[in-house]
């Protein structure tokens, strides 16, 4: 029904340029046995004035990162999942690696998400829900549903503060080489975890994010995470991240914190029975 | 220092274990409780301009904290906009504002001390309410600058109800007692605009403010606003600029967020026509919104708040300056803002310290 209005409400030039857009990208697509990183840029890539890839837009993850990092079959509280780390496994030190058992163990009461303050970085990013980048010459400006974060990842040659700091989401600075931004993330409390599966990490957190365009629509987002306390050596995540295209589609604040009092207000007015 | 203390403003003593993303919350501490104590320290000003019509501009450049608030500002006029403006065409307004005349602390007497006294953690006697110390016509005049008494119209059911909030307020005995923002919920519409300083950014298309607590998207390209099933803390916005003045729909509003601590407030019916007036240099403007909602209020009334702009000649607060200057090897000050992200801190006004 749907795909039949579609047809009959478009030009027939309309249609020609669908077809011949479709036949373009067929060729433009990997033989599957690439790595999605490796797939050709079709079509243009959206570019601020300056040149630079232009990744204002909504954006959002379709894969099981959020539940388990690593492959996993579908459980009560998971879809399964491929997996989203190089080489599968997470190079735990051992005595994290028993941390890591009992955080997944207690995982449906124990996961920081469930305060709904944030679910910190990388996290917030394969998270299950939008987040809008707004961009500017020295910075990006990451707006996610969740709890309301607000990330900046500054792109004006300036540096991390010299002073230790804990922060939920860390302290980003970002770098454009060529068209793929890096941006060096530390300075990270230890409260967040990684996952929903228990995969967690300390406040020696150090991130480096790679984020490049893969077509005007589609974002390969990559992480290196270190974090000597945590892990034997650094490790690498591989996510997709899909630009929302909907009809009016906008992010929308949830400050799920909020949640447990939001009853207590406003003040309600009288009911009518009680007029 | 720079390592981070869990701190809320109002809520002076937190437990040293908790922690959290607010940088300068030590050297804010002791300038923190002067706030809440509220109006030692005077604005410089002249004596006041009436609430409805604010009198000419007496606004003296920021040193410290308080010295800057103002007990009267000027009134801006909708103009057309002859400064700078960005690629897209709107007036540039990026930067560091906050507002001059008080915090939350009084709603319609801004500068005349908050309700009631502080329970003590150690269980010592409450303090008394801070009590103003000059007369209401050197304060700052009421935000509420329409109608011209400078109140906000209750219907009497809901004055009932604010007067019950400012009774309890210090002490408080029920969960609604508690301030929301208290318990770090965004500060919504009229009060995020006489909390701490704040950030705007502009792109094409939006305005993003940055607030202390929550941040609001204005959507400019028209898009519909979202169902009015779905309510907000922080609004559904949408605006346009009509020359000096950023006109914003905001509508989807839950209600939650009181105005402050004299627990003004309104419902998930209410809509707010937002006017934000800059000054043709840049340096200020005037919040001005209309607040209607019929069932709360006995008609629409209008909010002024005026607000001026913090730059890097300014000292760097913590209050209503919030910015730290970048690390860079260039010369010049880049100011840049930190994570704001407020938790854990459900102990509400009044038992912050238990």
């Amino acid at each position: 029904m749907n795909s039949r209005n579609h047809h009959t409400n478009a030009h027939p030039w309309a249609v020609g340029v669908l077809l011949a857009l479709a036949a373009s990208v067929w060729l433009a697509v990997p033989a599957p046995s690439m790595a999605a990183s490796a797939a050709p840029v079709a079509g243009k890539i959206p570019r601020t004035s300056d040149g630079k890839p232009d990744f204002s837009g909504i954006w959002q993850t379709t894969s099981a990162a959020e539940f388990d990092l690593e492959p996993h079959a579908g459980r009560k509280d998971a879809p399964p999942g491929p997996g989203v780390v190089e080489g599968n496994a997470i190079p735990y030190l051992p005595q994290a690696l028993e941390q890591k058992k009992k955080n997944f163990e207690a995982r449906l009461s124990n996961d920081p998400r469930l305060k709904c303050i944030t679910p910190g970085v990388p996290r917030s990013v394969y998270y299950p829900e939008p987040f809008q980048i707004l961009q500017r010459k020295r910075d990006l400006t990451l707006v996610h549903q969740f709890g309301g974060n607000v990330r900046t990842i500054h792109t004006n040659n300036t540096e991390h503060p010299a002073e230790p700091n804990e922060w939920w989401l860390g302290d980003s600075r970002g770098k454009w080489v060529g068209d793929t931004l890096v941006v060096d993330v530390k300075h990270f409390n230890d409260v967040t975890w990684l996952d929903r599966a228990g995969n967690f990490h300390s406040d020696a957190l150090h991130v480096v994010e790679r984020w490049k365009y893969l077509d005007a629509n589609t974002i390969a987002y990559k992480a290196t995470i270190e974090d000597a306390k945590v892990f034997s050596r650094p490790w690498n995540i591989d996510v997709i991240l899909h630009r929302h295209r909907e009809k009016n589609f906008q992010i929308i604040e949830n400050y799920c914190f909020t949640q447990e009092y939001e009853q207590y207000y406003p003040p309600k007015p009288p009911t009518e029975t009680s007029r | 220092m720079h390592r981070p203390t869990h701190i809320h403003p109002g809520e002076i003593n937190m437990k040293s274990t908790l922690r959290g993303p607010w940088p300068l919350a030590s050297t804010a501490l002791a300038l923190l409780a002067l706030v809440a104590a509220s109006d030692a320290v005077h604005a410089q000003a002249a004596p006041a301009a009436t609430a409805a019509a604010p009198a000419a501009a007496a606004s003296a450049p920021a040193r410290g904290m308080n010295s800057h608030r103002e007990s009267s500002f000027p009134a801006i006029l909708s103009a057309k906009w002859a400064g700078p403006r960005l690629a897209d065409g709107q007036p540039n307004v990026e930067g560091h504002w906050s507002n001059t005349i008080g915090n939350h602390g009084n709603f319609t007497d801004p500068q005349g001390g908050q309700a009631g006294g502080r329970q003590r953690a150690d269980g010592a006697a409450p303090a008394a309410p801070a009590r103003p110390t000059r007369p209401r016509e050197e304060r700052a005049p009421s935000r509420v600058s329409d109608p011209a008494d400078g109140q906000v119209p209750f219907q009497p059911w809901a004055r009932a109800k604010q007067q019950e909030f400012v009774a309890n307020f210090a002490n408080p005995t029920r969960p609604e007692h508690i301030e929301p923002l208290a318990r770090c919920a965004p500060n919504g519409i009229p009060k995020s605009f006489m909390w701490h300083g704040f950030e705007i950014r502009q792109y094409p298309g939006y305005v993003l403010f940055l607030f202390d607590s929550g941040s609001r998207l204005i959507h400019l390209d028209g898009k519909p606003h979202l169902s009015e099933t779905i309510k907000l803390w922080n609004a559904d916005s949408r605006g346009h600029w009509e020359g000096n003045t950023l006109v914003v729909d905001a509508r989807n509003l839950n209600g939650k967020p009181l105005f402050g601590r004299t627990g003004e407030f309104f419902s998930e019916n209410a809509q707010a026509t937002e006017r934000y007036i800059f000054q043709a240099d840049g340096k200020r403007f005037n919040y001005v919104t209309t607040i209607t909602d019929p069932t709360v209020f006995t008609r629409p009334f209008t909010v002024t708040i005026p607000v001026r702009r913090y730059t890097a000649a300014d000292p760097i607060d913590g209050w209503n300056f919030m910015a730290t200057k970048a690390t860079h090897k260039g010369k010049d000050v880049i100011l840049e803002r930190e994570e704001q992200l407020c938790y854990e801190n459900n102990g509400g006004f009044g038992l912050g310290g238990k």
